[in-house]
């Protein structure tokens, strides 16, 4: 226990004695933090729409009045000489809007009216959310014309509520991915690039040489990032809760609780990846690689899990943020409490168990290895 | 983090007063410390150490001496317990290496610190490695320090000491522990001979109190001060014995020759069959044979045919360092460096042309002002010591004037020009070999090279030629596809030094080239340089081997930053005042002590098992005084006499003299 207390008090000194480090250590994933939740937005606002009045009427104008309050669309007229095909083509506008002649007194008869919309499908996502934007300001138009909905629209119609996050802000499905990310790349780095120092430096050897164990002389390290990774975690989340406005919802003890399993499970990471590979500039890519991109793309924090292959889903599997997405989202959006973040909890036990084992087989012997 | 070490006068008065060892151990010589039986190591198809037995009493401190790359390291990485054995076993103290690992203190050939901690930090950290107490760490590690004078440095960053210093701190930091078994991998490779003089007093008290020493190094004069030697070669341990076993196995006497023209004389002598062997010394060569009256018959009547004045001619018993070159000869076949394939004219030049010189160079690091208005010139042909202590600013010297770093003040001139060093008309002119060497540990032998031979501008056609050659140069012909990082220190030297001139420069910066390099190889370094500069090149060199500085045409000593004394060898050793006396005694560390006690310690060094004293009244009365004095402490005196003082004995007695004025290193 002494020589774990010892080895955890050395890296200490050593972090905190190069100021630069801890700098970037404690600045960068506020950066990131920033600029991904920013960055990073669902909701489509202010997007180039060409509107092809043939109706000239009260009816198509209030139409077109309609679409303008929305603050997803923005009317645009197009340079002369371009076409609305070529306009969409060109990505000067993103749909095109022909609303025919007869449109009034179609309406008026209480026939069917159609107007076209005609919409960039390039990026789906996007394309998805204007559809439905689309859909939603007919609607609110026909009702408050006094028009039978189904003017525009099929007889059965699905009433939807939105749980949880009633007014699809980004941010808080967003906010909380982000903050698991973070933490995933930077705690780790660090803590590789400490072991991988150790070899490089050849210090190691006088590691070996004195009687501390495989076992005390990893904790002692694991322990000592785990420190630099909870300073972190609180600038990270509280910056977080200020920047997106996150809220705990219900009890937060399975946040914290998590939290600290997750901090402990990159750390180890971090520590077996500096133990196997021992030369830190290769240490800085392979973990920079797998902590980021694997947190990125195979955690859901952008791409629901549901919609990857199952082969690559079983990578995922081992993806510690992955969890830990799902315990802040619970935290911070659902609420579901203790039953609903055990699973991840225990799944990211494991992990970190699984990472500091997989180190201690690789050091145990505390010989060179040839 | 506080201060873990906090030097109080009471503290400080308490520990001088209890040098001792915790427990005053019985010493018993004839109880066997370390046990190696059939030892063998490979790594891959390398067969690294090919069985070896070794038995090592306790107290006795063991030299491991042998050539780059004959092992050595495998076998203190074995005995450090930190790497397995293929076959056979190492047992310290009757048990396994890796058992005894607490009673054992390591020191690597990199140190092993942590640049980024401070020497308390280092030594605290250390210590609670294995298991001691706060109080314990403070109280051993406030003596160490104490006794190796670094106790006004506890605060200071390791990475931030110099040379010395560091490998001080690394010893600090293995002996907390207060092992039994002391592991030392060259731990005075880059150090200077100040500190080096003072490490190996510090390991014979240590032995004297009962600590078994093993020591590998590739200095011979400091192998003289061990009790027994074991010569390895290849993998194989050729000869055990105690230096003066090894001296006269072979045989030979030992001639020392000075003459007019040292370099000539020794190629004409090394052709004389009946001469073993002809080594140069600095100023004097050593000639080996079986018979001493007719040696020095033929050897008079060789230099007097070729019209050499020869100026004295001694008899002498052989050194160390005569019968390890001679046995590596006989193993080895001689190192002979391969004829270097010049491809360019060297310009015609003006008589005393300046290649470097340096008007009133200063440079400032912020407060600290590292090199004080030095005035130097080397001309074409020439070849110039600099030599200094660790952190007298030989380095930020050879930077300024090699245009690596911009110089506070000061005028400097380089290879015919007075500014824009760093362009590449400038540079392809010149060779610059760093005292950390400048390879990539991660390309091969071959990469590196061809690396070198591109940046510095080798006309292709000529690249797999002198590529060629840098790889017989350095020992390694056929091994050019070999990772860098797997070489032992001195071949990584010898393929840095090929790599420096391969371009042809005509101006070369040598900054410690021949650091951790073992006498054979040491000896075509010189060779070389010799050649290169009888072809007109200037060369600037560092060097802590003060034997080799004895080549150069002039030298200069740094102390400090200051340029204290220049001149020719001849001129420095003759502004030396005082009359050096060698002893030959009984016990030549007492007498050491005994006399260090007495008179100024900077007057007495021990060189191997001989002792020098430098005295300033007449020389008879000065022996009998001396013998007096040793013979009332039961040293019985074998043999006294008065030598030449040599480049070290001035070395020793300028930097003493100056940390006496007040002129102080870096650090202090």
């Amino acid at each position: 226990m002494k020589r774990i207390i010892a080895q955890m008090r050395k890296e200490l000194t050593q972090i905190f004695r190069d100021r630069l480090t801890v700098a970037l250590a404690l600045v960068l994933p506020l950066i990131l933090l920033v600029m991904y939740g920013n960055a990073i937005s669902f909701s489509v606002t202010n997007v180039a729409i060409f509107i092809e009045d043939l109706d000239q009427s009260p009816r198509s104008r209030e139409y077109i009045a309609a679409i303008a309050a929305s603050r997803t669309f923005r009317i645009v007229s197009l340079p002369g000489g371009l076409g609305k095909d070529e306009a969409l083509a060109a990505e000067v506008v993103r749909a095109v809007i022909t609303i025919p002649p007869h449109f009034e007194s179609d309406l008026m008869r209480g026939r069917n009216a159609e107007v076209q919309w005609l919409i960039d499908a390039t990026d789906a996502n996007t394309a998805n959310n204007l559809r439905g934007s689309a859909t939603a300001i007919t609607q609110s138009f026909c009702r408050q014309n006094g028009l039978n909905p189904t003017a525009i629209r099929p007889a059965v119609s699905a009433e939807m509520r939105l749980w949880f996050n009633p007014g699809r802000e980004t941010y808080k499905y967003i906010g909380p991915g982000t903050i698991a990310v973070v933490l995933a790349l930077f705690p780790p780095l660090l803590a590789a690039l400490a072991m991988a120092r150790e070899h490089e430096h050849k210090t190691i050897l006088q590691v070996y040489v004195s009687n501390i164990s495989a076992r005390e002389f990893l904790l002692g390290k694991t322990l000592a990032f785990f420190v630099l990774a909870l300073a972190e975690f609180v600038l990270v989340v509280s910056s977080g809760m200020l920047l997106f406005g996150l809220r705990f919802v219900g009890d937060p003890s399975p946040f914290l609780i998590g939290a600290l399993i997750y901090l402990f499970c990159c750390v180890a990471f971090g520590v077996m990846a500096g133990t196997a590979i021992d030369n830190q500039a290769a240490t800085i890519q392979a973990v920079s690689m797998v902590c980021f991109l694997l947190s990125f793309l195979l955690s859901g924090f952008i791409f629901p899990l549901s919609n990857v292959p199952s082969i690559i889903r079983w990578v995922a599997y081992v993806v510690p943020a992955q969890y830990f997405i799902e315990i802040t989202r619970d935290a911070f959006v659902r609420g579901g409490g203790w039953s609903a973040v055990l699973p991840g909890i225990f799944a990211l036990t494991g992990l970190g168990i699984f990472f500091l084992f997989t180190a201690w087989r690789k050091m145990r012997r505390m010989q060179v290895n040839v | 983090m506080e201060a873990l070490l906090e030097i109080t006068p009471d503290v400080v008065a308490r520990e001088m007063l209890t040098m001792d060892w915790d427990e005053p151990q019985t010493i018993e010589r004839s109880a066997t410390a370390i046990k190696i039986r059939g030892l063998r190591k490979s790594y891959g198809a390398l067969e690294a150490v090919r069985g070896v037995d070794l038995e090592i009493q306790r107290g006795e401190i063991f030299g491991l001496i042998g050539p780059d790359g004959a092992g050595k390291t495998s076998v203190f990485q074995i005995l450090g317990g930190v790497m397995q054995p293929t076959t056979g076993e190492a047992k310290i103290f009757g048990q396994s290496a890796r058992e005894t690992r607490s009673s054992i203190g390591y020191l690597t050939q990199a140190f092993s610190l942590y640049q980024d901690l401070s020497v308390a930090e280092n030594m605290r950290y250390m210590g609670e490695l294995r298991g001691l107490s706060r109080a314990e760490i403070q109280r051993r590690g406030m003596r160490y320090l104490k006794l190796f004078d670094m106790d006004r440095f506890t605060d200071r960053l390791a990475g931030r000491l110099s040379g010395g210093m560091k490998q001080k701190l690394a010893l600090a930091c293995a002996l907390i522990t207060e092992p039994k078994v002391l592991l030392l991998d060259e731990p005075t490779t880059g150090v200077d001979p100040v500190s080096r003089r003072e490490f190996w007093d510090t390991l014979a008290q240590l032995s004297a109190d009962g600590m078994t020493i093993v020591v590998a190094t590739p200095y011979l004069d400091e192998a003289e001060r061990c009790h027994r030697v074991a010569l390895m070669h290849d993998g194989v341990i050729h000869q055990t014995g105690t230096p003066a076993q090894l001296r006269h196995h072979s045989g030979l006497k030992r001639l020392e020759v000075r003459a007019a023209d040292l370099s000539r004389a020794e190629t004409l002598l090394c052709k004389v069959e009946s001469l073993a062997d002809v080594q140069r010394f600095g100023d004097r060569l050593d000639v080996m044979a079986r018979n001493a009256e007719t040696a020095e018959a033929i050897t008079r009547a060789t230099l007097r045919s070729a019209g050499i004045a020869v100026n004295e001619i001694r008899a002498g018993a052989p050194t160390l360092e005569n019968t390890f070159v001679a046995i590596l000869r006989e193993l080895n076949g001689e190192v002979n460096t391969p004829a270097f394939p010049v491809r360019r004219k060297f310009r015609d030049r003006a008589p005393n042309a300046i290649a470097i010189g340096a008007h009133e160079l200063h440079k400032r690091f912020g407060k600290f002002h590292a090199v004080k208005g030095i005035n130097l010139e080397v001309k074409y042909g020439e070849i110039y010591g600099l030599l200094g202590a660790n952190g007298a600013g030989k380095t930020t010297t050879i930077k300024m004037l090699c245009g690596l770093i911009e110089a506070t003040s000061g005028e400097l001139t380089l290879a015919d020009e007075k500014g824009g060093f760093r362009s590449s008309f400038v540079r392809q002119r010149i060779g610059y070999m760093s005292q950390k060497f400048s390879l990539y540990d991660d390309l091969t032998i071959s990469e590196n090279l061809d690396f070198f031979a591109g940046v510095y501008g080798v006309p292709p056609a000529e690249r797999a030629e002198k590529m060629q050659w840098a790889l017989e140069f350095s020992g390694l012909a056929g091994r050019g596809n070999m990772l860098t990082g797997s070489l032992p220190g001195g071949w990584k030297q010898r393929v840095a030094f090929g790599a420096a001139i391969m371009h042809e420069p005509s101006v070369l910066f040598l900054d410690e080239p021949t650091s951790g390099v073992d006498p054979l190889a040491r000896r075509a370094f010189w060779q070389m340089i010799n050649r290169l500069a009888d072809r007109g090149v200037a060369v600037l060199v560092t060097t802590h081997y003060l034997e080799e500085a004895e080549q150069c045409n002039r030298l200069g000593l740094m102390v400090a930053g200051e340029l204290v004394a220049q001149g020719t060898p001849t001129e420095v050793k003759a502004a030396q005042r005082g009359q050096l006396i060698e002893l030959n005694t009984s016990a030549p560390q007492q007498a050491a002590n005994l006399l260090k006690a007495e008179m100024e310690s900077w007057r007495v060094s021990l060189f191997g098992d001989r002792l020098h004293v430098i005295v300033d009244e007449e020389v008879l009365s000065a022996i009998q005084n001396l013998q007096q004095r040793l013979r009332r402490a039961g040293i019985d005196v074998r043999d006294a006499y008065e030598e030449r003082i040599s480049l070290e004995d001035v070395f020793i007695a300028v930097v003493e003299q100056a940390r006496r004025e007040g002129k102080v290193a870096a650090e202090d």
